[in-house]
């Protein structure tokens, strides 16, 4: 895999997986919205349960699925959940980081090394960000519910 | 047909279970879940497993470690790889080492049945 920053092709695919995961899990498609750079020092994570998927291998950084809870209920209640648990919701919240990293790595190669997904409940900052990384958010809506992938990712060339 | 689902979310396993015991595939048997590679080698080793659902990515002993060993535990048993990476390298390399199919996820519950049934057949 060559070495260079993100590009809107990039980004893109990112979008399309996530539209992707909603329609295949749910049959509900999620309305995907433009993506936008996180400013400043704007926490990378901010919603009642983040999914975060750590990558390296050309580029480094992380993948990250950020959800309120009652998104997540309705996903698991898709997928004919009736445990409406913490430990089902981090464990629906990380299978969807995980999901969206798939995408990445078909799309930039299988260079690209990706960990199992860590789930982290609570708002609040909880991945420091480089002041001089950018990272990208894209904002969903799907069911009524907001959400958001973050893209935390750089070149290491 | 006796089925292991492995796959390290217990959601996943779950989900994959229910549909394939919700009655539109009657011959399937799920005999157990497991939530590492690990796991289902033991798993494997007690049950004796016709068919095997299969994540890639997962703690202790990664699918494609567990493919190589299912594969000569239980040379007849069929692998449906389901997992996120579904990249052609990732793909071959777990045909090579046992899995005789592949589903990526994200699914669509036909996806999956589909899947099922080829694998069985």
């Amino acid at each position: 895999m060559s070495r260079r920053n993100l590009r809107a092709a990039d980004i893109r695919v990112f979008s399309e997986a996530v539209r992707d995961f909603f329609a295949a899990t749910t049959s509900e498609s999620a309305e995907v919205r433009s993506a936008y750079v996180l400013e400043g020092d704007e926490a990378i994570l901010w919603n009642d349960y983040n999914g975060l998927i750590e990558v390296d291998g050309g580029f480094s950084g992380c993948i990250a699925f950020s959800a309120p809870r009652g998104l997540l209920s309705h996903v698991l209640l898709r997928m004919g959940d009736q445990e409406f648990s913490d430990a089902n919701h981090c464990d629906i919240v990380g299978e969807i980081a995980n999901i969206l990293s798939g995408s990445a790595r078909r799309h930039f190669g299988e260079g690209l090394r990706i960990s199992t997904p860590t789930a982290l409940p609570g708002r609040g900052p909880c991945v420091p960000r480089p002041a001089d990384r950018t990272a990208y958010a894209i904002p969903l809506r799907w069911n009524g519910y907001e959400a958001d992938l973050v893209i935390n990712l750089e070149s290491c060339g | 047909m006796k089925l292991l689902i492995v796959d390290d979310s217990m959601v996943m396993r779950n989900h994959i279970a229910r549909l394939s015991s919700d009655g539109s595939l009657p011959e399937v048997e799920i005999v157990g879940l497991a939530a590492n590679g690990r796991d289902a080698v033991a798993q494997a080793r007690r049950r004796g497993p016709d068919c095997i659902t299969m994540d890639l990515t997962m703690p202790e002993m990664d699918g494609e470690a567990c493919i190589g060993e299912l594969a000569r535990l239980l040379p007849r048993a069929r692998i449906l790889v389901v997992s996120a990476l579904s990249d052609k390298a990732t793909a071959l390399r777990a045909i090579r080492r046992g899995a005789h199919g592949f589903v990526h996820k994200p699914f669509t519950e036909e996806q999956l049945r589909q899947a099922l049934r080829e694998l069985m057949s």
